[in-house]
């Protein structure tokens, strides 16, 4: 669903993402793990037809990303690190907003607005104006907005950014109730989030992939003869300690032997 | 078409949710009204001299369009030079500023489709500026009688004017939105555009104590030259030319603009 070739991107002097490929099959949920300034956003950004990438070639749902932007545009739903709401409008007008721009058939745009509403938890905000809104539910909102119309693709960036426990659980259950029949890729700096909700998670780090592999496999390779289980979420801590702290030379002879 | 609209609609929304419409209109208010009985003593004053001195030659050439109605277009022209960039700097910019170029940037619309919404919102709030000084002539036809007991104002002459001065907005909306979608700062983007209009607008200057080509090229690009035909109720080719390309020329460099934003 989703082929990334050797993407990379400069900015001047910055490489943000540099020589990244991979690729995420129709249903799976990804997960984005790296630190600050990994080349997540950029990524994602490239993914989305918001940026050019300076090489390499990146294809959703079988389009390539520059060469039919329109396409792809049509396919994904985006939730950008800020959530891209207008502060003037209540929830209600902008997701009314946002359904016309996606070019939602007219009919069914109430039923699908009250349907992202319900499924993330804004139902009770939407006629108030946004820019009174906490946090949370800016957040919310946004990510209603990338719900909207049912994209096969979801590119998420750190959706659960903002939000409070019980809320994280909650936009935990929407994406992996997403999975199967939707892609998902999702950033995130919470660890157990990427345990608990991506089937692969792909780590990142100074622009380049590090691992990307089924939990499972992460453990097998990383803490070799080490049983862990979901509760015990400690392990990817450890295993994220090892790829992200390593100078890259040694993490790239890591994947390399793997 | 749907998605312009969809544009166009938020934008004018915001417009009038936030004071930027409401204060601008306001000002145009203001002023007109001001230049209106500044204009219309004026005329009462020459009438009555005309009138003491007997002279026909004066009387003859006392027309309350031109010395009233005309003037006040031309003086609120100046206000489109200034109402204009604040009113279209924030189109893109904003949008810029507060991350949500992201969302229009990654939903399925063509530049030209996010361009088009935002001039055609720009446009509307131009269209009420232009009924705002609109409603001046018409109290004055109320009001009015003229020397064979019809209306004291000639609509034609008037007409013109008013489509003049909508056509010279137009020209200054789609200015400003393109150095609306230049920047990131609301700011730069007013005044940028303001000293571009403003340069347009007094490019005559410019031609004092110059003559031979240069001269006719400066004052084929003045905006102020090119509305004195409508204001004297003509409507030229050369005009309308001027300002409908001056239109399209910003809004065409805008949706390029706007297009670079995919490539860099």
């Amino acid at each position: 669903m989703i082929e990334v070739s050797r993407l990379t991107k400069r900015y001047r002097d910055l490489v943000a993402v540099d020589d990244l490929s991979f690729t995420v099959g129709k249903g799976e949920v990804v997960g984005f793990l790296g630190p600050n300034g990994a080349g997540k956003s950029t990524t994602m950004r490239i993914l989305t037809g918001f940026l050019p990438a300076t090489s390499g070639t990146a294809r959703v749902a079988g389009f390539d990303v520059f060469e039919e932007p329109l396409e792809v545009k049509r396919r994904v739903g985006y939730l950008p690190e800020q959530p891209p709401v207008y502060d003037a409008l209540t929830p209600r007008s902008y997701l009314r907003f946002c359904a016309s721009l996606k070019g939602l058939p007219r009919q069914r745009v109430k039923d699908e607005i009250d349907r992202v509403a319900e499924r993330t938890g804004v139902t009770a905000v939407m006629n108030r104006v946004i820019g009174n809104l906490s946090k949370g539910y800016r957040q919310r909102v946004g990510l209603a907005q990338a719900l909207l119309g049912d994209p096969e693709v979801l590119v998420l960036d750190e959706p659960t950014v903002g939000l409070d426990p019980l809320q994280i659980r909650e936009v935990r259950e929407l994406v992996k109730s997403l999975a199967g029949r939707h892609t998902v890729i999702l950033s995130t700096h919470i660890l157990p989030e990427a345990a608990m909700t991506c089937q692969k998670v792909l780590v990142i780090h100074q622009g380049r992939l590090v691992d990307f592999d089924t939990v499972e496999g992460l453990i097998a390779r990383h803490l070799p003869g080490r049983r862990v289980t979901l509760d015990d979420i400690a392990f990817l801590e450890e295993i994220y300690g090892k790829l992200v702290t390593a100078p890259p030379a040694v993490a790239e002879a890591a994947q390399g032997a793997a | 078409m749907r998605p312009v609209l969809a544009i166009a609609r938020k934008e004018l929304e915001s417009y009038f949710t936030t004071p930027i419409a409401w204060v601008m209109l306001t000002v145009v208010a203001f002023f007109a009204a001001l230049f209106f009985n500044g204009s219309l003593d004026a005329y009462r004053f020459v009438t009555l001299r005309a009138f003491q001195f007997q002279d026909p030659s004066l009387l003859e050439r006392l027309n309350l369009t031109d010395m009233v109605v005309s003037r006040l277009l031309s003086t609120m022209a100046i206000f489109v030079v200034i109402v204009a960039p604040v009113l279209s700097g924030r189109l893109l910019a904003e949008e810029k500023r507060s991350r949500t170029f992201e969302l229009l940037m990654t939903s399925p619309l063509r530049p030209v489709q996010i361009v088009l919404g935002k001039y055609l919102a720009a446009l509307g709030v131009m269209a009420a500026a232009v009924a705002i000084v609109a409603a001046f002539p018409l109290v004055l036809t109320v009001a009015s009688r003229g020397a064979g007991g019809g209306a004291g104002v000639e609509w034609q002459t008037v007409g013109t004017g008013l489509l003049g001065l909508f056509l010279f907005g137009a020209a200054a909306m789609s200015v400003g939105l393109l150095f609306s979608a230049l920047t990131e700062s609301v700011i730069v983007a007013s005044l940028t555009s303001f000293i571009v209009l403003f340069t347009l607008w007094i490019a005559t200057i410019f031609t004092v104590g110059v003559e031979g080509p240069v001269k006719d090229l400066v004052t084929a690009l003045s905006a102020s030259e090119h509305l004195n035909a409508f204001l004297a109720g003509r409507i030229e080719l050369r005009d309308l030319v001027y300002y409908l390309s001056l239109t399209a020329l910003g809004l065409y460099l805008a949706e390029r603009t706007v297009e670079g934003h995919r490539w860099a």
